[in-house]
């Protein structure tokens, strides 16, 4: 075995351990031990990828002596290791963004437990996406949430202690639906490996027996998810939670805690049920469906929005719709788009969050978009960040939003059921899109008489460097997409 | 139909708790009963397990007297599962309640949709 | 290769410049800028034409199988020689004109932007490309109906940009169907839709053409979707409307022409309801856009409306499918570019020179400015189709193809609304010259001082002027040229 099969299992525990050792530091030494820490699970996860690409196939990673199907394990193929090198990218840049405000925000004497609940995230984020055992993925799944609540909180006032709750309260009705639903699998199927319950569960499908309780299960499972990852209408909590968490919490969680749910329900469709069976319940339609709606009311509230950071949070309701949308196609090439479209709005959502701090910072605070007029003026580099945001997410070509879009219209082209509901409701929700957008974009390009102060770079280096890093990764997404599209779907097909 | 649902009486027993718990999280504008209805519905799920994976006549699988004979004890990935998913819920309570103790002391009031439009009052 | 990408590049990369440029006291450095980029961006294109025409260069894959091509075929030479032409004209005008408005980097920035994706519209070999340049172009356009500032510029602005977006939504939907059933997105005389497909497809792909046509129409002012465009021009900068206007809507005729000639063919469109439907839109916006104009008291606004029933004179050419037709609607193309500029122009030099916006304040202003306003009247009669202007000759084919098409009932409609229409043009474009020229004998000459426009001003609409006559009188090339064209596509 080689010695690159266990970087997975390393990073998982590096994190955890590392959250263990920065509750003991200082906030300086913890933010440094964070840095660390996520360039080096970056770096492993990219000699993983490079591995797997180079066998080109996947592999099982025995945790412990016990071998299948009593023993855990970590499965590891194209996609995942892929995933995992996304996800920390994104989660040092959103927090390179929001460092400053992440200062101000919080009390001095706190800052640390803000690095040990990303490490928590980390970690739990990596094992959702490279377990290959239900239940454990069950408990990270509890560790996400509990960090992702922590990370709300983190900025000590009404509105985030009561989003917190309110996080909470969806977080565990979902989580309580899944862990039914892993119970009734386990006792349909008599296991908790996810390659053993596949072949268990073909075997059912098969079979014809239990079929009820095989669809519940499934319903169960999905919808417990789905209302994890703030699906509509399960999407109450998200405003108030992105909204006035402080930024890096915003940035994380919009584009990698609710996608990590994502991902998870994505390899138990793949992985646990089979892709023939999830595509003939009836569930599939349900997400479709759904999807579609959150498609159109997501942007319908962001447009009645009148604070730049919860509209852009309703922004996020209509992407996880076209996520799911995607899913609910029941093709590969939905599937692929999904995919994609998971890493075009990460990479989209957090350099939006990111640039709007940027621009309420120089308009005296306020987010009412009265305040924003002309601050792309003062901000320059947030002005120009929002604006590429904005583009990608209207679907302009050249970034990476269009991309996402045309990879769900092909998908939905070759859909013949679900091909005009899908297209009509895009093009509808292209069009909000660009109306909330772009107002923002000419709001804050409108020249304003005077008010607020400049920023130069000198005085946050940090951010716009981050912010031309968000550029430039969501332009590499829309430019040169192939590469990442044959990734995806190589990784899909190892997933089968 | 009634006669398996006789037979896994404590199947369905756990199902209605189960449901019952969902209600009281999802519907309770209470905090604490909020957080009662989340440990009921956990708790119909080690329930559920327990049930599942219990099998009549036959030990808890702790070997004792050296008897290594895998007839002689129940499955022991159920209890493993259940008491795995106990620290979970404990610590997620524990949470929770710490949640609420900031939101009453700060708003005196354990109801959630009263908080909300406090929020909205103060208008931050 | 490397012309293509420094003629489209060369104005972008330019624009950018002086959109990050700092802020500089000296107006007389900013503008020396302009014009030398200008220039240089015309002798760009000019040498691209010469040196890579015909041949295909791709730039880089989007996906696999949506590469970026430019392609120099003979439309694009048409469509580019127009752009630079009008461009350059305005240009120079905008050096006097500007100087009462605020922003001009800003202006410039985005003018020569404009022009760069223009070029590149012109050039683009494939739909992906058309569609990539069409986004652009919309958002590069849009800083010049804004410039402004005031709530009514952002209101058109913002109109302007729904409009334009649902458009381009509604062809990226066809864009989608053509990748599945068509052989390839790259532009090729006579479609690219195969037979099999047309059979066993035929039906959607009539619908998916149709909302194309609709979609790319937009931009070129088509009812039900023209709402936009009498809003969005007159806002801006004289000369900035006059390039919206004479050559940015010239991008939705663009469009159309490949989507119609180059994607799905006229041999499978023809005859269809497709183009019954389509043509009845046309007919239906040439007349009420004149009829628009005739009612509409302000100056720019009625040079708005009369552009969008001038576009569809175009449309009609190129809906008839018939040789004749479309060499008519191709040379209205040119005339009407060079014609609306020089209109638009004219009203942009009396708006700067007096301050007057509404027609019937226009009262005399023959008399003090008459170099202007013999310009403004002899284009007029070119828009109205008097010969020995452009106008007539593109008038003239329009007709005869419409009435040897041997389409029912459209073959003397079309005809028919044609000339109602022209009447109405007169109706509309001619009482500026009137009162113009004979003020009427309560005018108080003694008031008269003579304020013809400086020389920056008057040599542009001059140009203009001196060209859309020149079509008329030497049609012979440009036809034969045109013609030569239309047999392959045909």
């Amino acid at each position: 075995m080689d010695f690159v099969q266990s970087f997975p299992a390393i990073s998982i525990l590096l994190c955890l351990f590392a959250g263990i050792i920065s509750s003991g530091l200082k906030g300086k030494a913890a933010r440094y031990m964070n840095t660390v820490l996520i360039l080096t699970v970056t770096v492993l996860s990219a000699c993983t990828l490079l591995y797997t690409l180079g066998t080109g196939e996947s592999y099982v990673y025995v945790m412990g002596k016990f071998p299948a199907p009593w023993g855990n394990e970590i499965r590891v193929g194209v996609l995942e290791s892929f995933m995992a090198l996304f996800f920390c990218i994104i989660m040092l840049l959103s927090l390179f963004g929001g460092m400053k405000k992440l200062t101000e925000e919080v009390e001095e004497g706190k800052v640390f437990l803000y690095y040990v609940l990303t490490n928590l995230l980390l970690s739990s984020l990596l094992a959702l996406i490279y377990t290959n055992d239900l239940f454990t993925a069950y408990v990270f799944v509890e560790i996400n949430t509990i960090a992702a609540c922590g990370l709300i909180m983190i900025r000590q006032n009404g509105r985030t202690i009561e989003a917190a709750a309110r996080y909470m309260i969806m977080s565990l009705l979902g989580s309580g639906m899944l862990l039914m639903g892993i119970c009734m699998l386990y006792d349909l199927t008599g296991h908790l490996l996810m390659s053993n319950i596949s072949e268990q569960v073909a075997l059912l499908a098969a079979s014809g027996e239990y079929r009820i309780p095989l669809l519940v299960t499934i319903a169960l499972m999905s919808v417990g998810l789905a209302i994890k990852s703030a699906l509509f209408p399960f999407h109450a909590w998200l405003p108030d939670a992105y909204g006035y968490s402080t930024v890096s919490s915003a940035a994380i969680l919009s584009s990698l805690v609710s996608k990590g749910y994502i991902f998870l329900l994505i390899k138990i469709i793949y992985r646990v049920i089979g892709f023939e069976i999830f595509d003939n319940s009836r569930i599939i339609d349900v997400l479709f469906v759904f999807g579609l709606m959150g498609m159109i009311f997501g942007s319908l509230s962001a447009i009645k929005e009148n604070d730049i950071r919860r509209m852009i949070a309703y922004s996020s309701v209509a992407q996880i719709g076209y996520i799911y949308m995607g899913i609910g196609m029941g093709t590969a090439a939905g599937m692929s788009a999904s995919v994609f479209h998971i890493l075009s709005h990460a990479a989209t959502k957090s350099l939006l969050f990111i640039a709007a701090i940027g621009l309420t910072d120089v308009s005296g605070g306020s987010r009412k978009f009265v305040d924003l007029t002309g601050a792309a003026y003062r901000n320059k580099w947030a002005g120009v960040a929002f604006t590429v945001g904005s583009l990608s997410m209207v679907g302009v070509p050249l970034f990476s939003g269009f991309i996402s879009k045309l990879l769900f219209a092909q998908a939905a082209v070759q859909n013949n059921g679900k091909m005009l509901p899908a297209l009509i409701v895009l093009g509808i929700s292209t069009i909000l899109n660009a109306i909330y957008f772009m107002k923002t974009v000419i709001r804050i390009y409108t020249p304003a008489n005077g008010t607020g102060s400049c920023v130069t770079f000198r005085s946050m280096k940090l951010y716009a460097v981050t912010l031309v890093c968000f550029i430039v990764l969501n332009i590499i997404l829309g430019v040169s997409s192939q590469p990442v599209v044959d990734l995806i779907e190589q990784g899909l097909a190892m997933f089968s | 139909m009634g006669a398996n649902l006789l037979a896994n009486y404590g199947e369905a027993v756990a199902m209605i708790l189960f449901g019952i718990g969902f209600g009281n999280l999802l519907l309770q504008s209470n905090l604490i009963k909020k957080i009662i209805g989340l440990n009921i519905m956990d708790t119909a799920i080690y329930l559920f397990l327990a049930e599942k994976g219990f099998i009549a006549g036959r030990e808890a699988p702790i070997i004792v007297d050296g008897i290594q004979d895998m007839e002689a004890y129940i499955n022991p990935i159920p209890s493993g599962l259940v008491l795995t998913g106990i620290v979970v819920s404990v610590s997620v309570s524990a949470l929770m309640l710490s949640i609420t103790i900031r939101l009453y002391r700060r708003y005196h009031t354990l109801d959630l949709d009263e908080i909300s439009i406090r929020l909205k009052k103060e208008g931050l | 290769m490397q012309y293509i990408i420094l003629a489209i590049f060369f104005p972008i990369a330019a624009g950018l410049y002086l959109l990050i440029r700092k802020e500089s006291e000296n107006r007389k450095n900013l503008l020396l800028c302009t014009g030398a980029f200008l220039i240089i961006s015309a002798v760009l294109v000019v040498i691209a034409l010469f040196l890579a025409g015909g041949r295909m260069y791709t730039l880089f894959s989007l996906t696999d199988k949506l590469p970026i091509i430019f392609k120099i075929d003979e439309i694009s030479v048409l469509f580019s020689v127009m752009t630079i032409i009008i461009f350059l004209c305005a240009g120079f005008f905008s050096f006097e004109y500007m100087k009462h408005e605020e922003k001009e980097k800003r202006y410039y920035g985005f003018y020569l932007m404009v022009l760069g994706v223009l070029i590149a519209l012109c050039f683009a070999g494939n739909l992906i490309t058309f569609y990539l340049f069409f986004e652009m172009l919309t958002l590069s356009s849009m800083p010049l109906v804004l410039h402004n500032g005031s709530r009514e510029a952002i209101m058109a602005g913002l109109k302007y940009l729904f409009y334009s977006l649902c458009g381009a939504y509604m062809a990226l939907f066809g864009l989608y169907f053509v990748e599945r059933y068509g052989n390839t997105l790259t532009f090729s005389a006579g479609g690219v839709i195969s037979e099999q497909a047309a059979s066993a497809h035929g039906g959607i792909l009539l619908l998916v053409a149709f909302l194309m046509l609709l979609g790319f129409g937009v931009k070129a002012g088509m009812f039900p979707m023209h709402a936009w465009l009498p809003a969005a021009h007159p806002v801006a900068p004289a000369p900035a409307s006059a390039v919206l206007s004479a050559v940015i809507v010239k991008a939705g005729v663009l469009a159309i022409i490949r989507v119609v000639y180059y994607i799905f063919g006229s041999s499978f469109l023809k005859g269809t309801w497709v183009q019954t439907t389509w043509m009845i839109l046309i007919l239906l916006t040439i007349f009420m856009g004149s009829m628009l104009a005739y009612r509409e008291p302000v100056m720019k606004k009625r040079l708005a409306y009369s552009t969008i029933s001038q576009l569809s004179y175009i449309l009609f050419g190129l809906a008839v499918m018939d040789a004749g037709s479309v060499t008519g609607g191709l040379l209205h193309v040119l005339c009407h570019g060079f014609i609306k500029a020089a209109l638009f122009l004219c009203a942009g030099a009396i708006i700067y020179m007096t301050g007057k916006t509404r027609v019937e304040e226009f009262r005399g202003i023959g008399k003090e400015m008459p170099l202007l306003l013999w310009c403004y009247t002899i284009v007029s009669l070119g828009l109205i189709g008097i010969p020995p202007t452009g106008g007539f000759i593109s008038k003239w084919y329009l007709a005869q193809g419409a009435l040897s098409s041997g389409i029912p009932v459209f073959d003397w409609l079309g005809p028919v609304i044609l000339l109602v229409s022209a009447l109405l043009t007169a109706g509309y474009l001619l009482p500026v010259t009137i009162k113009g020229f004979f003020p009427g004998a309560d005018y108080d000459y003694n008031s008269l001082r003579k304020k013809e426009p400086p020389a920056l001003m008057t040599i542009p609409v001059l140009i203009l002027t001196i060209l859309s006559v020149a079509i008329g009188l030497f049609p012979g090339t440009v036809v034969q040229y045109l013609s030569q064209m239309i047999e392959k596509i045909i």
